[in-house]
């Protein structure tokens, strides 16, 4: 297991650090100065040049790289331009945020595709299936922003059941009745497309399993299919499910991203946009290469989970 | 198949979703309910918290130069200024000064502080952090608007520590100005300004705590000169979407919204839950600019063709909602500049505009910049290209970034024609040719350069008083100006307007539009 | 047989189609007409879909935005695929160029499309050659890699080590075994990218970085609607069925072409 790990580690490692090149490179090329967004209207030369010398933006191209990708190895990851704060504890407030929701929206989304998914597969009534299959094409094709701005219409504006946006007033553990209100809508809306994917498969791969020739056999020796297909049929299509949850997860910060702008969720996503605007490079490099982190890490995850799910994989070495 | 096995599981489940249903439904507190409590109107009471909704964040690096609604609301909230323009005029009236006697050569002024205020943490306010004050302003590396006419203050005598005299390098017509401006601050807190970890001010509430791109919070200072603050204390909401921050003051989560859209303001007016504040006198202006650097736009007739186009009475009716005034000056009615006669020289007349066209010859496509993702420019531009196009000129839309728009506009820098928006128009009128990037004589946003000009502006700034009649002369020659050269025209000078749920009551703003709360406060 | 899923999606998809191609000339108004003191009516026999806050007919500005993402899904999704094929079926051949390209998608993949897209449009602007970039680039590795593994799993085949021992260039195992046998799951890839495309212009422009003004897109047309969803609710409702329609028409195409192959 460990070396099949560590044979993954290196071209992980190079995604990451070929990423944190291209990126810092790009943001210096794209036209705007961060010193114009800071210095704001009215600036003079020497202010201006002051700012400048400030955020070491004088120096040269590769030993600012080089002290960049230096910081990180110690944790340090700069300071923002627009905020003067430390880029980590800007970070840590957006990141908090964002984990709180995305790991909501994942749980929904795991526990409602592994429920529908069974409860189709078992019962393989008619029209359960249609209704499950309509539902989950919908939610496929259902854009984030409409189904977002559908919810914020019904649920906090036509009936005000639930706030319409924002994060719990007193944070996430004061009050658990009051955060899962503030939670439940952004949180459907960002598990929505990954709950109508995950179905879809898990559903598929059920089916098959279903048809293969042990099972025929199983239900002739009198096995219930409830049994058969909690039992048999879903270890069996798990391992790939596995790999189609980890690429929905990799994808869930792009989701975020239109979530925390629908919802005005205070996450990564709205700060990403906001960094941008404001040519705030040391928060933009580091939440673009954090987001291919999170990327190379969950594919990391899936693989390793994969193997330790299907052990052919590990053994065989297949690529 | 024959479904023999009861579905337990399942069962199971049911019994959960309705107990976490009933949960929702009866035990637990609604957190929509929670906060849409509302009592009575009457007389002032004590106490509540009011959450006001802002688009953009406080940015500590320029907290005192760029303007932000989080920062705003921490200038109003936190700081004090020694004197104070009423909305409507530029008659000043005593705040942390109780009085203030210019000299008759006009380069100095003595002010007599109050002798009873304290900054948050409890140190005396004296005339040695007045001197700090105006001197941090001056500071080229805080790029505050009023910076030069800071500078210009070279004496301090703080020999009283409730008096201190200032003077002047030459005369400033616009002194006042800046002692409406400058925030007092304490010198011994002042590193914290910066990591935007602590503002100590004498202002009605304390600065609480910053969560950058989330909230900004602030409580009541209990021993404010001008007595205990009604409200509890003020959450600062970032709420960037206009959208969300409409959706929020419905659903009861705020009781203040600062970027509503005009339309939305409108909409919300029309409803006697909410409360719709017109910021009249801190008005703001929009205008099209013109890069006089970009050789199709060097030819003045063309520029006064784009004048004449304009539809500024359907930008001020549609966009705007009314509220304002169209006229093509960049003053403000307030304004001792402002002369009604000048303000409508280029109202709307196709005939002239197209006349004016056709003698320039043929006119290729003009680029026109504005800032991407705001809906109100964007209506505007859109306006201003179909009105252009019914002259036969042809315009190419180019959204650009805040930031990158900010760079122009410094630089000096846009491809053609910009639409952006002003200030100062409603301030001592040498402030605007003195200070403001699309006017300062010396550089300006359109390149325009003029001996002439900037020998007005110059006049303006020295005049002995600002309502005088050296003044008005020096205003009519800049009238001129403006009138016969068009760098650029405005389109609209129209009011701020906040939006507040009708539980609110005394709210008001400074000439900048930053919020004042200290007699605010909420029903019960 | 085709499957009524298919004849759905097909429908769905032809009647977009069809309003994009004829929808302009049927238009009443130009898609960036101001019509004088039509500020934002609601829909009457003279403007079916209302007019926006700029005076326009909504109704010609949706069936002129269709255009756009007939544009999006039927020229960059195709590019972005022709490239991705080429790229794959080349470099996967040899070992050394395989595993670099495939460290580059890796990079690539790597990228949340969204976030890409706001850096991008940061870079080189918004606008709709934006939008079809975004969409490039994402589909390029996307079918660079479902190349590769039919390449690599052709490769090993007896008969393809046979037919280069007796001298068949790799031209010619390339296109003679590799295409045709990757062109069922390539075809399924197409209908699920293009629905993908459609998502990603509406996303893009939903949050102000694709079409700008004054030209309307589907997305475009959905934000101009959403700003005013309280006033003016109609506005975003015609734009937003015909971004169900194509997405869900699109899906409905690849999942009955997924299951007709698993068949």
């Amino acid at each position: 297991m460990l070396s099949y790990l560590l044979r993954r580690v290196p071209s992980a490692l190079g995604v990451l650090f070929v990423a944190s090149f291209l990126i810092f490179l790009m943001l210096r090329l794209i036209p705007g100065d961060p010193v114009d967004a800071l210095a704001g209207q009215d600036a003079t030369d020497e202010s201006r040049q002051a700012i400048r010398e400030e955020l070491g933006l004088d120096e040269p191209f590769w030993s600012q790289y080089l002290s960049w990708i230096g910081g990180l190895f110690r944790l340090d990851l700069g300071q923002s331009y627009r905020i003067g704060g430390s880029v980590r504890e800007l970070l840590a407030n957006g990141a908090l945020n964002t984990v709180v929701l995305a790991v909501t929206a994942l749980l929904i989304a795991v526990t409602l595709a592994l429920v529908t998914s069974l409860v189709a597969v078992i019962r393989d009534s008619r029209w359960l299936n249609a209704m499950l299959a309509g539902l989950n094409t919908l939610g496929l094709a259902l854009p984030t922003f409409a189904s977002g701005l559908l919810l914020v219409l019904l649920f906090a504006v036509v009936f005000p059941l639930l706030p319409s946006g924002g994060t719990p007033p007193d944070g996430y553990l004061a009050r658990p009745d009051i955060t899962v209100q503030y939670l439940l809508l952004p949180a459907i809306c960002l598990a929505l497309p990954v709950w109508a994917g995950l179905t879809r498969f898990l559903t598929e791969s059920l089916r098959s399993q279903m048809r293969q020739p042990y099972v025929t056999t199983a239900r002739a020796a009198g096995v219930s299919r409830r049994r058969l297909v909690i039992r048999h049929a879903l270890p069996n299509a798990l391992p790939s499910t596995v790999t189609v949850l980890g690429i929905q997860v990799g994808t869930l910060l792009g989701g975020a991203v239109l979530v925390e702008q629908i919802f005005t969720w205070p996450g990564l996503g709205s700060l990403i946009e906001s960094a941008i605007s404001g040519r705030d490079y040391p928060v933009v490099q580091v939440l673009l290469l954090l987001s291919v982190a999170v990327f190379v890490i969950t594919q990391l995850l899936t693989d390793v989970l994969q193997a330790w799910l299907d052990p052919r994989i590990r053994i065989g070495g297949a690529r | 198949m024959t479904a023999v096995t009861p579905p337990r599981p399942f069962a199971r489940l049911r019994l959960l979703a309705i107990a976490v249903a009933l949960c929702l439904m009866s035990a637990c507190t609604s957190a929509v309910g929670e906060q849409n409590d509302r009592g009575s109107t009457g007389d002032p009471v004590d106490g509540g918290t009011l959450r006001v909704a802002a688009k953009t964040d406080l940015i500590p690096k320029s907290v005192f130069g760029q303007s932000s609604d989080g920062g705003n609301a921490l200038i109003g909230l936190v700081y004090d200024s020694l004197v104070e323009y009423p909305h409507d005029s530029l008659e000043p009236r005593p705040a942390l000064a109780t009085s203030w006697k210019v000299a008759p050569d006009g380069r100095s002024i003595h002010l007599e502080l109050r002798d009873d205020v304290t900054f948050h943490d409890g140190k005396p306010f004296t005339s040695e952090d007045v001197k700090f004050s105006i001197q941090t302003i001056a500071d080229p590396a805080w790029s505050v608007q009023l910076q030069r006419t800071a500078a210009a203050v070279t004496g301090f005598d703080t020999s009283d520590p409730h008096a201190i005299t200032l003077k002047f390098d030459r005369p400033l017509s616009n002194i006042l100005d800046l002692l409406d401006i400058v925030p007092i601050i304490d010198e011994d807190t002042f590193d914290q300004v910066k990591a935007g970890t602590g503002y100590n001010g004498t202002g009605a509430f304390r600065f609480a705590g910053w969560k950058p791109n989330s909230e900004l919070t602030f409580d009541r200072f209990d021993d404010y000169w001008g007595g205990k603050p009604h409200l509890d204390g003020v959450d600062v909401k970032i709420v960037p979407d206009p959208q969300a921050q409409a959706s929020g003051l419905r659903s009861g989560q705020y009781d203040l919204l600062l970027g509503t859209t005009a339309r939305d303001a409108e909409t919300f007016g029309k409803d006697k839950k909410y409360a719709v504040l017109d910021f009249e006198g801190a008005t703001q202006q929009t205008y099209v600019g013109f890069n006089l650097d970009n050789p199709d736009l060097k030819d003045v007739k063309l520029r006064q063709a784009v004048a004449y186009a304009v539809d500024r009475e359907r930008i001020l009716d549609e966009v705007y909602r009314g509220k304002g005034i169209a006229q093509n000056l960049s003053w403000s009615p307030s304004s001792p500049a402002y002369d009604e006669a000048a303000a409508h020289h280029y109202d709307r007349d196709t005939a002239k505009a197209k006349d004016l066209a056709a003698q320039v010859g043929k006119v290729p496509t003009l680029p026109l910049q504005y800032i991407a993702g705001d809906p109100t420019a964007e209506a505007v531009a859109q306006i201003v290209q179909a009105n252009l196009a019914d002259i036969g000129i042809t315009v190419d839309l180019q959204p650009v970034e805040y930031a990158q728009m900010y760079q122009r506009l410094v630089g000096a820098d846009f491809d053609g024609l910009w639409i952006f928006g002003h200030t100062y128009a409603q301030y001592t009128p040498a402030t605007l040719p003195v200070s403001a990037y699309p006017f300062n004589a010396e550089h300006n946003a359109s390149n325009f350069l003029s001996d002439q000009y900037a020998e007005h502006a110059d006049a303006a700034w020295g005049a002995p008083d600002p309502d005088g009649d050296v003044a008005e002369d020096a205003y009519a020659a800049l009238n001129a100006d403006m009138i016969d050269n068009v760098w650029l025209t405005d389109l609209v000078t129209f009011w701020p307007r906040i939006v507040t749920s009708s539980s609110v009551h005394g709210i008001d703003y400074t000439k900048r539009t930053e919020l004042i709360l200290r007699d605010a406060w909420k029903d019960q | 047989m085709m499957r009524p899923k298919a004849w759905v999606g097909l429908g769905l998809v032809g009647f977009v189609v069809l309003l994009g191609i004829v929808g302009p000339w049927l238009a009443p108004y130009g898609p960036i007409d101001q019509i004088e003191g039509a500020n934002l009516v609601g829909p009457s026999s003279a403007h079916w879909l209302g007019t926006d806050e700029v005076n326009r007919d909504v109704l010609s500005r949706t069936l002129s935005g269709i255009r756009i993402d007939l544009l999006v899904v039927f020229l960059a999704v195709p590019v972005g695929a022709a490239v991705g094929v080429l790229v794959g079926l080349v470099t996967s051949w040899w070992n050394v160029t395989d595993v670099i390209t495939q460290r580059v998608f890796d990079v690539v993949l790597a990228f949340p499309t969204l976030i890409f897209a706001i850096a991008l449009s940061a870079f080189i602007g918004p606008g709709v050659w934006t939008i079809a970039l975004v969409i490039v680039s994402l589909e390029v590795p996307v079918f660079g890699r479902l190349v590769r593994t039919s390449v690599r799993s052709v490769r090993e085949m007896p008969y393809v080590e046979a037919a280069q021992v007796t001298g068949a260039g790799s031209w010619w195992v390339l296109r003679r075994h590799v295409l045709p046998n990757s062109l069922e799951p390539l075809t399924v890839q197409l209908a699920v990218s293009m629905s993908v495309a459609v998502f990603i212009e509406a996303a893009m422009s939903f949050l102000g970085i694709g079409v700008q003004a004054p030209h309307p897109s589907l997305g475009s047309l959905i934000k101009d609607g959403t700003t005013l969803m309280y006033d003016a609710p109609f506005l975003a409702l015609g734009p937003l069925a015909l971004v169900l329609a194509l997405v869900l028409g699109l899906l409905l195409i690849s999942q009955s072409l997924s299951e007709a192959h698993r068949d």
